[in-house]
């Protein structure tokens, strides 16, 4: 009897320490969050008097002042510049975190056609064929899954063979429950090694002069889907193409 | 009726921006786009409400075509400039552009919110800062009637 009461006061213990360890960390989540805003904002400020100066010298002094000079100066118009970028992304990732949402039920084929007007010019250029399936409606905040498909879409017009592009996006249930959405394309494709590093902030495959970017697309990617309770994943072979896959909690509603 | 400036008068520009850097990027940039503007600066709140009152120092203060007004300021913030400019007959129909690094919603709605007449960020390259004060000088100092203000005020 005595034990048994014991064994009920020990777990309503457990439970409350493990409540106020779950405010804990919301807490510090809350604020690291937070942080990363106020930083990124804050720092914006002085980087754009380094980048605005080291322009102006540049453009008024090169060849003025000797190749060392010039090449100095170069140095570190590029480092302000990529700086101001990595900022940005930083922002951008926080601002998943930050910015409260609510979850409608939305198209994701409108969301979709979004993306790729916003992609218009990376798609003209690359001369990619975009297709997809018809797309269900699922509860999710617009804005974030716009970002979604445009990264991931993006991605797959990004970093490619010679060739034509070829990307399709689908939509089936898993189990009859859940709707898993894919994101297919014919690209470079990934080594099995790095399918859960790429998801990491600012982590990056190739070299700068090879593709451009920060780093931050996929990891925003992944922020978004976990804010909507699923996960995401990909799927690769090198010179295969690559394949993302995700799921949103709560999109087991009607279609 | 008049075209800011007409017949070789010159412009006369107030920024209130109270970082030396910012404030030399933009002379150098009006520079280039108008010979004929006249940048004049206050670097805090008061100094600037000083000017637009002529008191102290700026008794012989003209009145201003255009002011370009930053936010975040020492003494007396942009917000509370722009609150105290709306409010006044005689400078409230002085357009007043906020210019800021800041693109938080909050501070976009309220600046609208005081009558701003437009709100403007600080581009980070030095280019889109140069073509930013162009387009200014273009659009507030050249194409846009005002009322003659200025000789009546």
């Amino acid at each position: 009897m005595t034990a048994a009461i014991r064994d009920i006061t020990r777990r309503k213990e457990d439970e409350a320490h493990l409540l106020q360890k779950v405010e804990e960390l919301n807490r510090s989540n809350e604020e690291l969050g937070q942080f990363a805003y106020v930083a990124s904002h804050d720092l914006q400020e002085p980087l754009r008097m380094v980048a605005s100066y080291t322009q102006l010298l540049s453009r008024r002094y090169k060849g003025k002042l000797g190749s060392d000079a010039d090449e100095f100066i170069a140095f570190a118009v590029d480092g302000a510049s990529r700086m101001q970028r990595l900022i940005q992304d930083l922002l951008a990732y926080s601002r998943v975190g930050t910015k409260g949402m609510e979850l409608l039920d939305t198209s994701s084929e409108a969301a979709l056609q979004q993306a790729l007007i916003n992609l218009r010019g990376a798609i003209e250029e690359s001369g990619a064929l975009v297709t997809h399936d018809a797309l269900p409606t699922v509860p999710a905040d617009e804005m974030q899954l716009i970002q979604l498909f445009q990264n991931l879409v993006g991605n797959a017009i990004k970093y490619q063979n010679p060739g034509v592009p070829r990307v399709h996006i689908s939509a089936a249930k898993n189990g009859g429950k859940k709707w898993i959405f894919s994101v297919q394309d014919n690209g470079l494709g990934i080594d099995s090694q790095y399918f859960e590093r790429i998801f990491g902030v600012f982590q990056r495959l190739h070299k700068r002069e090879e593709f451009a970017g920060t780093g931050i697309g996929l990891a925003i990617c992944k922020k978004i889907v976990e804010r909507h309770g699923g996960s995401i994943s990909v799927e690769s072979q090198p010179g295969q193409g690559s394949t993302f896959r995700f799921a949103l909690a709560g999109s087991e509603r009607k279609s | 009726m008049k075209a800011v400036g007409g017949e070789g008068m010159p412009i006369e520009v107030l920024l209130v921006e109270d970082s030396p850097g910012d404030v030399r990027l933009t002379q150098e940039a009006f520079r280039d786009a108008n010979k004929s503007v006249h940048l004049h600066v206050a670097s805090d709140g008061v100094e600037a409400m000083a000017f637009l009152r002529h008191e102290g120092a700026h008794v012989h203060a003209p009145r201003p075509d255009l002011i370009l007004l930053d936010l975040n300021l020492p003494k007396m913030d942009g917000r509370e400039v722009l609150a105290k400019i709306k409010k006044d007959d005689s400078l409230k129909t002085i357009p007043t552009i906020i210019l800021t690094t800041s693109e938080a919603e909050a501070d976009i709605v309220k600046g609208y919110q005081l009558q701003a007449n437009c709100y403007l960020t600080k581009p980070g390259q030095l280019e889109a800062f140069e073509s930013l004060v162009k387009s200014i000088n273009d659009f507030w100092l050249t194409k846009v009637k005002l009322p003659r203000q200025r000789q009546s005020a």
